[in-house]
């Protein structure tokens, strides 16, 4: 088979030296997955380079890193597909968790928020005592099979910008986890699931950053966005909550009596007087504050947009 | 050093180490779970195809129990324990149901009820299913099930180092936080050994890189046995080159294999069950079609789906499809799947009756693929390892918890320096032998020497070249002389564990002048019940390896010959 060689940059890390590059060349063909070039330098060329591989086949989430700088699975990688035309291709540790040596870092704050979310099916104690049969139509288990396929790889966590922010979101591997089970039928603790998911719900800003890095297509963003569906069942209100009621409810009422969402209206709805002001006075000094009072009129057949609305409810 | 104290400590956090640690903690003892991964990184993510499963009201209408075990007792050419088989095939039903209900999503009828396909060597169908991702399903939801416990903790980036033995008795494990290769002291008075296979000891293998006989290992140097290890399973269909596995699902779903003249082979060598004949036969059936020349360039075959259709592929065997495409650049919809045969399973194991007790050392356990229960003989039926796993690792688990209450830990600590004096020898040693070597030569003459074709002198050969390792590997040395997540010195201690697995192995395949399952002899090609229907029993002594025989259990099936 055709070999090519390449060279691999990888960042090293160690709690002695820090941080520091080093290269290595070797050959690799078109099937040579990055797993294999890293157990082939740490074989071969450098027995101390560290880091995680299990199943290399997509299952275990193990081998997660950047490449590139893209946030990736090293076995899902193949080598001579990620060289650039020298033929070159680096390789750093993952975003966001601490580093522990070389591409290994520290993912348990990752775990934790898993576990936060409740990640167990709580099925019908007559279920669980064998007295009763669960079914579960095909439909069903297809979408929870869907949210139920994360890896618990990370890579979505360490590209979202909002849990660098805000430590009071789960992340999106913890709301495709909630979900799920939200999902499911033969749980039995949906409302508890709702209430505690909501409030991180609305702490996501739907970047899609989740989307575009995971390797198994789970899409927590829509989780996300599915467990905001529930909100009128929500029990548990928080101020993130709240506002999100009052923007739900805000935009329900613009487009019943506008048939539009007038964003200035919207704005102040939802974020109060005192909020808008705040923004009002960081409009005047970029010079945007004149957009606020664009005119912007009404849909005319508001009859049709009734019906609409109506159907709706 | 860190000293900590449990009733139960189990090793290994794939499915049967999950399964035991469940039901032990439900009982409420005490457990700490020790792996050299995070849970979900193990193996049991990589089964794909299925679980089988009598499931009383839900199964094909002529099936029942019987015929299951009996599929297993021949599949497994006749050197499985009845007792065990029967055992496994009348609990499936209810694990399937008790797995359901800790919410593993299976794949349902339109009626809401539980899917079944068909498998090689199975009369009925009766695997279960979740897409073609089985086993990581099943993992996730044991995992995610024992997250309800809290008197279960997870040691997680743990290697084992050696068990602790005081007397006759257990008296729990060392281990080394990966992390800062600092000791613990694991105490306890069960120890549960559920630490997966020994792919990586072969060249050519469908398992995971942490699959390196370490259970086995720390097993045989504590003077615990191996059953039958000469036994090893090689799948058919390993995608060419990397060796990752294309599942059986493929096969029961309709995909056959042809060699290079566009022949459906399996025809002529297995003229009922063609393409669904018992892995060592397909895998031997390809290996004659590719060393006959009939292979394509490369030395493999075509494994051709494409009548299946695509959306078909994508709703069952989306798995397949996805590793084709990524690894092998192949549109299964459109081309055949380039497959051989690589190393899968091993049948061998530590010796334990069906309660999942080993009757060397008091308080050892073993259930999962690092056990030998002899359910699976001589080879093993696709879907049954995921069956054993959860069957045997909660019948395991319910052994151990009459075990704990009938007895209390040993009361004195061990002296266990020697251990971990003999596992920083590799980092203070300055010269030597390097693991990368050693373990290279060991996959190479596994896979030639100990694989799928066997004789005398390759296996003479392959006994001597492992006795020249493991005299080696004495002087083993790591060049990372950091206590920094040190992965050099787990890789040097995993080459210490395989090389004494695989001394064993060899030995013993050496020792059974027969072919049987997957033990198949160029030089004996035939059964010979007479002389060998008997288990191999392994020890290791020092440097000996010591075989003795045990008798194979029946209940009710005769040996009869093995035609599919």
């Amino acid at each position: 088979m055709e070999e090519k060689e390449i060279t691999v940059n990888i960042k090293k890390y160690n709690d002695k030296d820090g941080a520091f590059w080093k290269s290595y060349k070797l050959k690799a063909d078109k099937y040579t997955q990055m797993t294999e070039v890293l157990r082939r330098i740490k074989s071969e060329q450098d027995p101390t380079l560290a880091y995680r591989a299990s199943c290399h086949m997509a299952v275990c989430g193990s081998c997660s890193m950047k490449i590139n700088g893209v946030p990736s699975l090293a076995c899902r990688t193949i080598a001579l597909q990620a060289v650039d035309e020298k033929n070159e291709i680096n390789v750093e540790s993952m975003d966001y968790y601490p580093g522990v040596r070389d591409l290994i870092t520290d993912i348990d704050g990752f775990y934790d928020k898993i576990y936060k979310v409740m990640p167990r099916l709580i099925a019908d104690e007559s279920v669980l005592m064998g007295e009763n049969e669960q079914r579960m139509t095909p439909e069903n288990q297809t979408e929870v099979w869907k949210f139920q396929e994360c890896i618990y790889c990370g890579l979505c966590v360490s590209a979202c910008p909002s849990v660098k922010e805000d430590e009071k979101f789960l992340g999106p591997a913890a709301h495709a986890k909630g979900f799920r089970f939200i999902d499911d039928v033969r749980d039995t603790k949906k409302q508890e699931r709702i209430d505690l998911l909501m409030d991180s719900a609305y702490r996501c800003t739907s970047c899609y950053m989740c989307y575009e890095v995971c390797p198994q297509d789970v899409q927590p963003v829509i989780a996300i966005k599915k467990t905001k569906n529930y909100l009128d069942q929500s029990r548990s209100d928080t101020p993130v909550t709240i506002m999100a009621r009052k923007h739900d409810d805000t935009i329900v009422n613009l487009i019943e009596t506008t048939g539009k969402i007038k964003e200035s209206t919207l704005f102040l709805k939802t974020f109060g007087f005192g909020e808008a002001m705040r923004d009002a006075i960081d409009m005047l000094k970029s010079g945007k504050f004149k957009y606020a009072f664009e005119k912007d009129s009404n849909v005319k057949n508001m009859n049709e947009i009734k019906k609409m609305m109506g159907d709706k409810k | 050093m860190e000293k900590k104290e449990y009733d139960a400590v189990i090793l290994g956090g794939g499915l049967a180490g999950l399964m035991a640690a469940n039901i032990v903690a439900a009982a409420g003892f005490s457990v700490a779970v020790v792996s050299k991964v995070f849970p979900t990184r193990s193996h049991s993510a990589a089964a794909e195809g299925g679980i089988a499963a009598y499931i009383m009201g839900n199964s094909d209408p002529n099936d029942d129990p019987d015929f299951m075990s009996y599929d297993e007792v021949k599949g497994g050419d006749y050197l499985v324990d009845q007792d065990a088989a029967e055992l496994l095939s009348k609990k499936s039903g209810e694990i399937v149901n008790l797995l359901d209900a800790w919410g593993a999503p299976f794949n349902r009828q339109p009626d809401g009820r539980i899917a079944l396909r068909y498998f090689g060597g199975q009369t009925y169908p009766r695997t279960r299913f979740i897409a073609d991702k089985t086993g990581m399903a099943l993992l996730h939801t044991l995992f995610e099930h024992s997250t309800g416990f809290k008197n279960i903790e997870y040691y997680n980036e743990y290697y084992v180092l050696d068990i602790v033995r005081e007397g006759d008795n257990v008296n729990g494990l060392v281990a080394m936080e990966m992390k800062t290769l600092n000791p613990i002291y694991l105490k306890s008075r069960a120890l549960l050994i559920a630490s997966g296979g020994i792919g990586m000891m072969y060249k050519h293998t469908t398992n995971s890189y942490i699959n390196t006989g370490d259970g086995h290992g720390i097993a045989l140097r504590s003077g615990v046995a191996l059953k039958d290890p000469e036994f090893v399973q090689f799948h058919p269909t390993g995608l060419y080159p990397s060796d990752i596995l294309i599942s059986e699902a493929a096969r029961a779903e309709g995909a056959i294999l042809i060699n290079n003249k566009g022949e459906r082979f399996m025809a002529k060598y297995a003229p009922h069950k063609f393409d669904l004949a018992p892995r060592d036969i397909v895998s031997r059936s390809m290996t004659i079609e590719i060393r006959e020349g009939r292979g394509f360039e490369g030395g493999y075959l075509g494994l051709d789906l494409r009548h299946l259709g695509k959306k078909y592929i994508m709703e069952r065997l989306a798995l397949a499809y996805d590793a084709a495409k990524n690894f092998s650049g192949v549109d299964a919809s459109e081309e055949m799947i380039p497959v051989r045969p690589a190393q899968h399973y091993f049948m061998g194991g530590i010796d334990v009756d069906t309660t999942g007790t080993n009757h060397d050392l008091n308080g050892i356990f073993s259930a999962g693929e690092s056990a030998c229960v002899s359910v699976h003989g001589a080879n093993r039926l696709g879907s049954n390892s995921l069956l054993e796993t959860v069957v045997y690792g909660r019948e395991t688990g319910n052994t151990m918890v009459e075990f704990l209450k009938s007895h209390k830990n040993v009361e004195t600590n061990s002296n266990v320096e020697p251990i971990i004096d003999a596992a920083y020898a590799y980092i203070k040693r300055e010269t030597g032998e390097h693991f990368g070597i050693l373990t290279e030569e060991l996959r190479d003459v596994m896979w030639d020497n100990v694989g799928i074709f066997r004789d005398n002198d390759k296996l003479a050969e392959a006994v001597k070249k492992i006795k020249d390792l493991r005299v080696r590997a004495k002087t083993m040395y790591v060049t990372d002389k950091t206590s920094n997540y040190n992965t050099e010195l787990f890789n040097a201690l995993e080459t210490r564990n395989m090389l004494d697995v695989a001394y064993t192995m060899a030995t013993a395949a050496l020792n059974r002048t027969e072919t049987r399952g997957a033990h198949f002899r160029d030089d004996f090609p035939t059964r010979d019940d007479k002389n060998w229907m008997k288990h191999t029993v392994t020890y290791l002594a020092g440097d000996e390896v010591k075989i003795s025989y045990k008798p194979v259990t029946y209940t009710r099936w005769k040996p009869e010959a093995r035609v599919y």
